[in-house]
């Protein structure tokens, strides 16, 4: 086992490697850039390296300054946690050169399913479905119109170099193709200078359910069970649960045999995600593989009791894995919700700055997994994640009552977080059903949310009022002759004019 | 003392009367009832109100508009006593025409939209700013003119630091 590991990331993931490291008795090595100084990972840690400047270009991605900060604290190992360096094969190929290991999968697996097209070849001859469609550029109209009648209407027209929605064009019958793929093919010249364009199959209303996969080096793999992740909000992921409310036991233990075909036919070592989209007949087709540690393991580690980091851990170690398919379990639901530092009543507009205040909940079947305290002051450079909360029930009824308790007292003053949009979303009648897919926050839950009646109006504006008699007074208070200066005053955004809504 | 609440076009008017300790006599609508508020920390009150009990977040923001979070419900109204109300109403607001645009956020300009000296309508995007990997257009509250720009691409920001005015 190892004795010293580097973790390579900062936050929430950061802390929760630091205390699967605690727990197995292996020292830690936080790095940190200049801002995250009184950050809590480099506090939680038992040594601290400096690695430079604030933007994660000149720190957190800088492979050098982490190969540079492991020799010299003498790590074995470098946890990197999930976004920077995470996937980068060229940081896993350093690694490999520098006899440090790198727990997760080796830098061949992660190019392999870190290019759409490869993914897509490697796991289709591993027997994985697939979204119908071509991955290779579409050369003729004639070809494009064969391909769309093989598969059958309606269709995605994609932009290969694509991203960000530029390029793409649904296609909902064969009339409206010709028009289409002219103008996803001038978009895709104008954004990416190159028009070439592929197909596939567009999945209406699809569900996004992943499994989570552990893989050892000695051939052996298990998968536990899914996620299911379709409440997204510009395609990302907010409130994740397990299990699935559309997933059977077929269902779930077919997923499960497809998503470790698709690792074994990388050789998958550590842990990994298969993401797959559902559609409305519970068919289900490989999106893509995420070779990393996911944001949402959590919900997993709930309902079946293992602790994936710690797994993760134990394989980069060269141990097989603790348990075989069969020991894994999975007991009552679980759901997480995403806590941002983002005004959910400002079209979510980024809240970095102090937190002046915190208090999370606790009691029966709730973790919080945060990377915050009361004081930190939280950087404009990262991510906007500062904890994720998690809530265990018997069934998905307890862990809603649970997540909507706890969401209930969980207080952050002075930035602006996503707290009461879960709120929301843990009342909305669609959710509580089971009842929503990947458009359901976009589509259904914002305009539901317009023109529903608030509750306590009178208890709002009462406070309020209180609120400004008070500081009314004081400042008369002040303006008496003799007293001195008048108080600074305590409310944050009284002394900033001009304060205006962005579209 | 009394005051005025606007919630979208209704109005509602609230005096408060203070009872001693953390007691307060407030009247909504001619309606009374005994508020005890205690003010917890930053922004947070612990209010009972009847016997229910409540934790209320208010955010105070400029030109007399309050944000009040209690339960995930965010309660959005403006609030000011009577007197600032008449004066408003007597037309002491005195610069209608005239925006400056500060940055809600913490956060380093990307990309001004923009020069000095150009004309611009009202919404039209101005600014973007980013933080926390996100980047955010920044619109003019009103059409007219870019009088003054106060900052460069690539300047870092405080949260309320001037933008630029539009006039």
């Amino acid at each position: 086992m190892f004795r010293k590991i580097l973790i390579a990331n900062r936050g929430e993931i950061a802390v929760r490697v630091l205390r699967a490291c605690k727990e197995m008795g292996i020292r830690t090595v936080a790095v940190f850039s200049e801002v995250d100084r009184k950050a809590l990972h480099t506090r939680y840690a038992d040594e601290a390296y400096r690695i430079g400047p604030a933007p994660a270009r000149e720190s957190y991605l800088v492979i050098d300054k982490i190969i540079d900060a492991a020799k010299r604290t003498g790590a074995e190992a470098i946890h990197p946690g999930y976004g920077f360096l995470a996937e980068n094969p060229l940081f896993a190929d350093r690694c490999e050169k520098e006899k440090i290991k790198l727990i997760g999968p080796s830098a061949y697996a992660m190019r392999t399913m870190g290019s759409k097209t490869l993914a897509r070849q490697t796991v289709q001859a591993a027997g994985v479905p697939v979204v119908p469609g071509t991955v290779e550029p579409i050369a003729t109209e004639a070809e494009v119109l064969r391909v769309a009648r093989e598969i059958g209407f309606p269709v995605m027209l994609k932009a290969t170099a694509g991203g960000g929605g530029k390029g793409m064009r649904l296609v909902r019958e064969e009339s409206e193709l010709s028009s289409s793929l002219r103008m996803a093919k001038s978009e895709a010249k104008s954004a990416f200078s190159d028009d070439s364009v592929y197909i596939e199959k567009y999945i209406e209303n699809p569900r996004h359910v992943e499994i989570q996969l552990l893989g050892d080096r000695h051939g052996n793999y298990v998968h536990l069970c899914e996620r299911e992740c379709s409440i997204q909000r510009r395609h990302q992921k907010v409130v994740e649960e397990s299990p699935s409310v559309i997933v059977t036991p077929e269902m779930r233990a077919a997923m499960g045999k497809v998503a470790i075909e698709a690792a074994r036919a990388v050789k998958y070592e550590g842990a990994g995600t298969c993401e797959f989209l559902v559609d409305a007949k519970r068919n289900f087709y490989f999106l893509e593989m995420n070779t990393r540690l996911q944001v949402e393991h959590p919900v997993t580690e709930m309902v079946t009791g293992i602790d994936i980091v710690k797994e993760q851990i134990r394989v980069a170690a060269g141990e097989k894995l603790s348990f075989r398919q069969e020991d894994v379990r999975q007991t009552g639901h679980a759901i997480e919700c995403r806590i941002y530092a983002e005004d959910p009543d400002r079209n979510f507009l980024p809240c970095p700055g102090e937190i002046t205040s915190l208090r999370v909940p606790g009691g029966p079947g709730v973790r919080d997994d945060s990377g915050v305290y009361a004081g930190f002051e939280i950087p404009i450079y990262y991510d906007p994640i500062i904890s994720k909360l998690v809530t265990w029930g018997k069934d998905r009824t307890e862990a809603i009552a649970r997540m909507k308790r706890a969401l209930g007292v969980y207080v952050v003053t002075g930035v602006k977080t996503t707290v009461p949009f879960h709120i929301r979303v843990m009342n909305n009648r669609h959710f509580i059903e089971g009842n929503f897919d990947t458009n359901f926050i976009e589509q259904v839950f914002f305009k539901e949310e317009e023109g529903r009646k608030l509750a306590n109006e009178e208890v709002a504006l009462a406070t309020a009022a209180i609120q400004l008699f008070t500081e009314e007074r004081k400042r008369s208070v002040a303006q008496q002759p003799g007293e001195a200066a008048g108080p600074v005053s305590m409310w944050k955004y009284s002394t900033r004019p001009g304060i205006r809504k962005i579209g | 003392m009394s005051y005025v609440a606007t919630i979208d076009e209704r109005e509602v008017t609230i005096s408060v009367e203070d009872l001693g300790g953390s007691n307060y006599k407030v009247a909504i609508d001619g309606v009374e009832h005994v508020v005890d508020a205690q003010l917890i920390a930053g922004t947070l009150w612990s209010v009972l109100y009847g016997n229910g009990s409540f934790e209320v977040d208010v955010t105070r923001l400029p030109a007399e508009e309050f944000e009040v979070l209690i339960q995930g419900d965010c309660h959005k109204f403006t609030l000011m006593n009577e007197q600032r109300r008449a004066m408003i109403r007597a037309g002491g607001k005195g610069s209608a025409g005239k925006a400056m645009l500060t940055s809600p956020m913490p956060g380093k300009v990307v990309k001004l939209l923009v020069g000095e000296g150009q004309e611009v309508e009202a919404g039209q995007g101005v600014i973007v700013v980013e933080a926390m990997k996100m980047e955010n257009e920044l619109k003019a509250a009103v059409a007219g003119k870019v009088k003054e720009i106060f900052v460069e691409e690539g300047q870092v920001v405080e949260s309320g630091a001037k933008l630029l005015l539009v006039e």
